[in-house]
């Protein structure tokens, strides 16, 4: 919490930097919140519901996708494995969720949940690659996700979707990326037409407390934790270690996969020529500052959610949209070393 | 056919110096002990820097703008890493994300979103009598950065192997306790592996906003820096090893191109992203045949040293 203020505090100064004036870095400040949690005070002038629930919806979609990559690192973390790979796995969750919503004609609900199971399964089995990779052939899973991350972009931006999979021409407008979804695998607004938020966010907040129930509750989840303190105890104890790190970095993969399904179903609705933001990547700093706890995991991702969707309105004030992702960087180095500015505070402190 | 090679070799000699440097560079820090994932960030650090301070002063001292970038970004993870003991892997991926959004960020202050004001180019060299020679034609032409690119990792991998102070460098990273016991300081042999590695670095990323390019553009580094870390694993952890990988990313990376130019119909049969994918399915491949008993990553890679702890 205190990394995230203080690299808050550190980009507030940027931004009044360079743009040359304390108010203007006030103002945007100011946008982004409402931006992000919703615009109180025109909300409560006219009475115009959407002005909140707008913002809400952009924050809860980003959120939703921040928590299912953040998860996923999160459950490598706990059997004690880094998977930088949740932005392939998301890939091929997210290829997959496209074909299946296009070329599937299905009734309503069960389409959905076909399409959502098999980005899930698409996931869990690039990141099961990895974890092959690990613990049959010793190779690192750091090395392998990455190089697996970039084998994903390769074959899924570069070939499939501009070639196999490309999207039908229809009449004169040519399309990029592939065909659309059929409506009847997106996942539906919770909130009507005044908000973007979909399904996706009450999928996301479920899973998150799955997850931690799962962990907390159940023998396989104590198990995992086990294996990630101590492998040699774990074995010891008659504990499967292969077998449970094996499992954990499926349903990692799972979960990043998934979140390539909420972004496509709920958002895109189809896999566009690139995916513009590494979602991905986010959920690491997302498992890191959430302290690998699912529902810290969670409020993390609510919050820089929040960041991103108020993130767009910066632009107004000729900030670059990508600020929240360089607050979430500064506030994981900060993280990366509690040791450095513990000192620092400590310093001060001794100081005053 | 000759000529077809001779347009390769002369398209990856002018790419490979980027991905040489970083690779090579990436050895010390690792070699001594220190993870370096973040590699990528450094590049774009020195890449920004370089084609920042060139539109100020002479190109040539741009670069070492850029090189004296790439250290700075290398300082912070080294005192994360060796005095904060910090996660080697978070702090590099931090410092990744720190680096690709300030770039970003400075590059909308201060320019255009897309990229950077054009910059003099450094200046490309000609060597007398190569052009009249086929093949040795391609040695020809390029910026100082490309023969200095040859030569470095001969360099860096004398400096590694035979000198007291290469043995000091990978002793640290195999066994920290042994050379803290002959009276030698831990933290200042690693400290020397990073700052190296975040100097060569941002020297692979300069030759890409003034060498490859004449600006610098959101994109950059985009990938390479990893490409760099997968080449120094690919090649073993020793300077030449990597050098060798990096180039060998490199001509790849020339003939892909080179291919789907000269013989668009390839695409039919094998597609760009298949040619894509190819070098890190080859490393992951490689990687998975070499197996657990031939890894040569140093012991203690990775390990932050603690004096009170043996």
């Amino acid at each position: 919490m205190l990394a995230v203020s203080l690299s808050l505090l550190l980009c507030f100064g940027a931004v009044a930097l360079t743009r040359g004036s304390f108010i203007t870095a006030v103002k945007a400040f100011a946008a982004m919140t409402a931006g992000a949690f919703g615009d109180w005070p025109r909300f409560f002038e006219k009475g115009a519901w959407s002005a909140v629930l707008g913002p809400w919806g952009e924050t809860g979609n980003k959120a939703a996708l921040l928590t299912l990559t953040g998860l996923s690192v999160a459950v490598a973390f706990r059997v004690g494995l880094f998977n930088i790979g949740a932005q392939g796995q998301l890939m091929m969750g997210a290829i997959t969720a496209a074909v299946l919503g296009a070329k599937l004609e299905l009734p309503g609900p069960l389409h959905l949940v076909i399409c959502l199971l098999g980005a899930a399964l698409a996931g869990a089995a690039y990141a099961a690659l990895a974890a092959y990779l690990k613990l049959a052939r010793g190779v690192h899973e750091v090395i392998s996700t990455i190089m697996l991350n970039w084998v994903a972009v390769s074959v899924v931006e570069n070939w499939w979707v501009t070639g196999p999979l490309r999207a039908s021409a229809s009449g004169d407008n040519s399309i990029s990326g592939t065909d659309q979804i059929h409506p009847s695998a997106e996942l539906p607004l919770l909130l009507g037409a005044a908000s973007r938020l979909n399904l996706g966010f009450a999928l996301a907040l479920l899973l998150a407390f799955a997850l931690y129930l799962w962990l907390t509750g159940a023998t396989r989840g104590f198990e995992w934790k086990v294996v990630g303190l101590s492998a040699a105890a774990a074995e010891t104890s008659g504990i499967a270690v292969k077998r449970r790190v094996f499992e954990a970095f499926a349903l990692a993969g799972a979960f990043a996969g998934m979140a390539g399904a909420v972004l496509i179903l709920g958002t895109e609705h189809k896999y566009p020529p690139a995916l513009a933001t590494p979602y991905g990547f986010d959920g690491i700093a997302m498992a890191l500052l959430g302290q690998g706890n699912p529902l810290g995991v969670f409020a993390t991702a609510l919050f820089f959610g929040g960041l991103r969707a108020g993130g767009t309105r910066l632009q107004l004030f000729g900030v670059h949209k990508s600020f929240p992702e360089l607050i979430q960087g500064l506030a994981l180095l900060l993280v990366a070393a509690p040791w450095a500015w513990a000192r620092l505070l400590n310093r001060s402190w001794r100081r005053a | 056919m000759l000529e077809l090679f001779e347009a390769l070799l002369y398209s990856t000699l002018d790419a490979a110096p980027a991905l040489v440097f970083a690779a090579v560079g990436a050895t010390f820090s690792e070699r001594s002990g220190v993870v370096n994932v973040g590699v990528e960030g450094m590049m774009r650090a020195g890449a920004f820097a370089a084609a920042v301070a060139a539109l100020v002063m002479p190109t040539p001292l741009g670069v070492l703008c850029g090189m004296v970038a790439g250290t700075g970004v290398a300082a912070i993870h080294a005192v994360l890493c060796i005095r904060g003991r910090a996660d080697q892997v978070v702090s590099g991926i931090a410092l990744n994300l720190v680096m690709l959004a300030l770039g970003t960020f400075l590059l909308e202050a201060l320019f255009t979103p897309s990229g950077s004001t054009s910059i003099a180019q450094l200046s490309r060299w000609t060597l007398p009598g190569f052009d009249k020679v086929p093949l040795l034609r391609a040695l020809h032409n390029h910026s100082a950065l490309t023969y200095l690119a040859m030569v470095l990792p001969f360099v860096a991998h004398a400096a590694v192997y035979r000198t007291p102070w290469g043995l000091r460098l990978r002793a640290v990273g195999e066994k920290p306790a042994a050379v803290a016991v002959m009276g030698v300081s831990v933290a200042q042999l690693r400290y020397t592996g990073v700052l190296i590695s975040g100097a060569l670095a941002g020297l692979g990323g300069a030759v890409l906003s003034t060498a490859t390019l004449d600006r610098f553009e959101h994109h950059m580094p985009s990938g390479l820096g990893f490409m760099a870390v997968a080449a120094m694993i690919f090649g073993r952890w020793t300077p030449l090893g990597a050098a060798g990988a990096a180039a060998f990313f490199a001509f790849g990376n020339a003939l892909r191109i080179g291919l789907t130019s000269s013989l668009p119909e390839i695409s039919h049969y094998l597609p760009q992203g298949v040619l894509l994918a190819l070098p890190y399915v080859l490393t992951l491949v490689v990687l998975a045949w070499q197996g657990k008993g031939a890894s040569s990553a140093p012991a203690a890679l990775g390990v932050p040293y603690n004096s009170e702890r043996r």
